[in-house]
């Protein structure tokens, strides 16, 4: 029983960062039919100025924040500097459909290098805020501590206010109508493009919280050849593929699966088989249902 | 005539290969065999790529699945050089067909997603079993140049002679092999796969087979690769490597072998140049980053501004100012009132 409870609570946690990852790259496909590769890359370059902005401010409180602002900020100049260069030139020919592919993974390489230069090679630690010792009750501690429940509640929190955007306000309108049909969207008044650009924000505000809170929740450090955010890039990838890469509640779904899956694997089998399981259910959702599990037929054209 | 025989090009090119390695210091003797390594990486990925329009962002573990191969089976079965080589192209070709299978079904972003996540895990996956050696990874030692070709020969001229001589068979192969049914069905089912299948072309299994093809290439380069090092590791083939490659296959143009030259000779630079300049401004941080802010930077350059490479480039011009160019294959099928083409 309490094999379990360490089970859902591990991956209720994991699943939480996952779904932060997994939203930003489904908004960043809805938005300009890209699966943002660099998506990891920004994330760590949020976390490093995360790290930056705490030393210098000396509250962590108000860092995440500002991180996630200026993660935002980057986000959407990239979309406006390189993706919409992209779509004028290479739009023809044997490497239209992987141009946006190998231009983010170009810029995967150009940001590690940045951090390379600014911060150098060797870890940098960022202090969580809060306790990681779990919460004890009477004799038994359990894998929760603050810092997870904050980030659990930090994260279903961003989930509210995002699916308040998206369904009460016009924004949240002039977003889905413009992932949905951009010509139409386009006749009805809505301008697409900057509409792309503000999904590109959203998605690196996800980003931002998804790598800050990967750093102070797990081992705090950060490197440039971070295998962690690595990870964090297939697992976020990995959980919008089962959600359909297209619909936000389907990410989060998609999250919590994947969560809970690697964290049973990891409990009742072997700590080692976390990667070869995850593999293995992208290669299994692919193969008998493509379109994801909230992902309509239409979703999948690309 | 070299139009014509185009084996006499690539005979002349091994001989000029064989004057310039007489010539050179040993540093440089190990960078030229490092180029016919990557030629045929890239040659790989030019073929998945440009030629059957699958993306995959994770060559380099086929790479591994090659280099490992091949030292394993010289290790554990004394196999003579030649022969860890194709246990390397069948090794890889065997995972290639595997992953191959799920990939005819995905596409675009899909695929590229899956065998980016297979680069990122397979070093790990690696590090589980004691058979491929940890971190520390299982050597691979092909032994001294035979004592026939001289004292004065050095082992790193030995990997140059090996590394060009399968480099250039390998790339006169391909070139035919592109060239053939296999390579016009391959382009067709790229252009418009609905055209190609209603011209009779099984699409799936075109896919399948072009993805077999490049993986079983990529186990070659990864099995000279562990030779010109001497070690099959995680640390051989880490997730750059596959970035690399990609980057090098773009620069070349993946829509032809033509260019393959610029990809292979620009990776191995680079390190090189970025080396001169921090070596002038004296700073250890300049050699450790300049490198990938090059190659990154380089890679975004030639998507955006030369997006199907340098050759197909200087084919587009030429072709403008009047002179024939190579004719495209092109398929159309007309079924009632609908066309279906490959021609864009």
């Amino acid at each position: 029983m309490n094999q379990f409870l360490d089970m859902v609570l591990i991956g209720i946690s994991a699943a939480s960062i996952y779904s932060l990852m997994a939203i930003s790259m489904v908004l960043v496909w809805r938005s300009t039919r890209v699966v943002n590769f660099a998506q990891a890359g920004m994330a760590l370059l949020s976390a490093y100025i995360g790290y930056e902005l705490v030393a210098r401010v000396g509250n962590f409180w108000i860092a995440l924040p500002l991180a996630m602002i200026l993660g935002a900020a980057f986000s959407a100049f990239i979309e406006f500097v390189l993706m919409r260069t992209l779509q004028k030139h290479s739009s023809q020919g044997a490497i239209a459909a992987i141009a946006p592919i190998i231009a983010t993974l170009g810029l995967l390489g150009l940001i590690r290098a940045t951090i390379g230069f600014i911060w150098g090679h060797a870890d940098v630690q960022i202090e969580p805020p809060l306790s990681k010792v779990g919460f004890t009750f009477g004799d038994t501690t359990i894998v929760m501590s603050p810092m997870g429940l904050f980030v659990v509640l930090f994260v279903i929190a961003l989930m509210i206010i995002v699916s308040i955007v998206f369904q009460k306000t016009n924004i949240g309108l002039a977003l889905r109508a413009s992932a949905h049909a951009p010509e139409i969207a386009q006749l009805a008044g809505i301008r697409v493009s900057g509409i792309r650009t503000l999904g590109w924000a959203i998605a690196g505000a996800a980003g931002a919280a998804a790598g800050i809170l990967q750093t102070v929740n797990g081992t705090g450090a950060l490197s440039p050849e971070s295998l962690e955010f690595s990870l964090l890039l297939v697992f976020g990838f990995i959980a919008a593929v089962i959600g359909g890469l297209e619909s936000l509640p389907g990410a989060v779904l998609g999250a919590l699966i994947l969560g809970l899956v690697l964290a049973a694997v990891q409990i009742y089998i072997s700590g080692a088989l976390v990667f070869i399981v995850a593999f293995l259910l992208l290669l299994l959702v692919l193969i008998l249902r493509p379109q994801g599990f909230l992902g309509s037929k239409a979703g999948r054209r690309a | 005539m070299l139009k014509k025989h185009p084996i006499i090009t690539f005979i002349f090119f091994g001989f000029i290969l064989f004057l310039i390695s007489n010539r050179l210091d040993e540093l440089r003797v190990y960078q030229g065999a490092t180029v016919a390594v990557y030629a045929i990486g890239i040659a790989s990925l030019i073929l998945l790529i440009g030629y059957s329009g699958q993306v995959s962002l994770g060559h380099g573990a086929f790479l591994a699945i090659g280099g490992f191969a091949a030292a394993l089976a010289r290790i554990h079965f004394d196999a003579p050089i030649w022969l860890t080589f194709v246990v390397a192209v069948l090794a890889a070709a065997i995972g290639g067909a595997l992953l191959g299978l799920a990939a005819a079904r995905l596409s675009g972003p899909y695929l590229a997603g899956t065998t980016l996540a297979l680069a990122i895990g397979l070093p790990s996956i690696a590090n589980q079993f004691s058979i491929f050696g940890g971190e520390q990874g299982i050597s691979f030692d092909i032994g001294l140049p035979p004592a026939s070709l001289g004292e004065d020969f050095t082992q790193y001229k030995w990997f140059f002679w090996i590394s060009w001589t399968v480099a250039l068979i390998t790339l006169y192969w391909l070139r035919n092999i592109l060239n053939s049914r296999y390579g016009r069905g391959w382009r067709a089912v790229r252009s418009n796969d609905v055209a190609a299948e209603l011209a009779g072309i099984h699409v799936g299994r075109n896919k399948v087979l072009a993805f077999t093809i490049s993986a079983g290439l990529a186990g070659l380069a990864g099995a000279l690769l562990a030779m010109t090092i001497s070690l099959a590791s995680p640390g051989v083939f880490p997730l750059a490597l596959s970035f690399s490659l990609a980057t090098g296959a773009v620069l070349s143009g993946v829509t032809t072998l033509g260019g393959i030259m610029i990809g292979s000779v620009t990776l191995v630079a680079i390190p090189e140049i970025a080396l001169a300049i921090a070596n002038r401004y004296g700073s250890e941080t300049i050699t450790t980053n300049l490198p990938g802010l090059l190659v990154s930077a380089l890679l975004i350059l030639t998507v955006l501004f030369v997006p199907n490479g340098p050759v197909e480039q200087m084919h587009a011009k030429r072709a403008k100012r009047g002179h024939s160019s190579h004719s495209p294959v092109e398929i159309s099928v007309r079924v009632g009132s609908k066309t279906w083409s490959t021609k864009k």
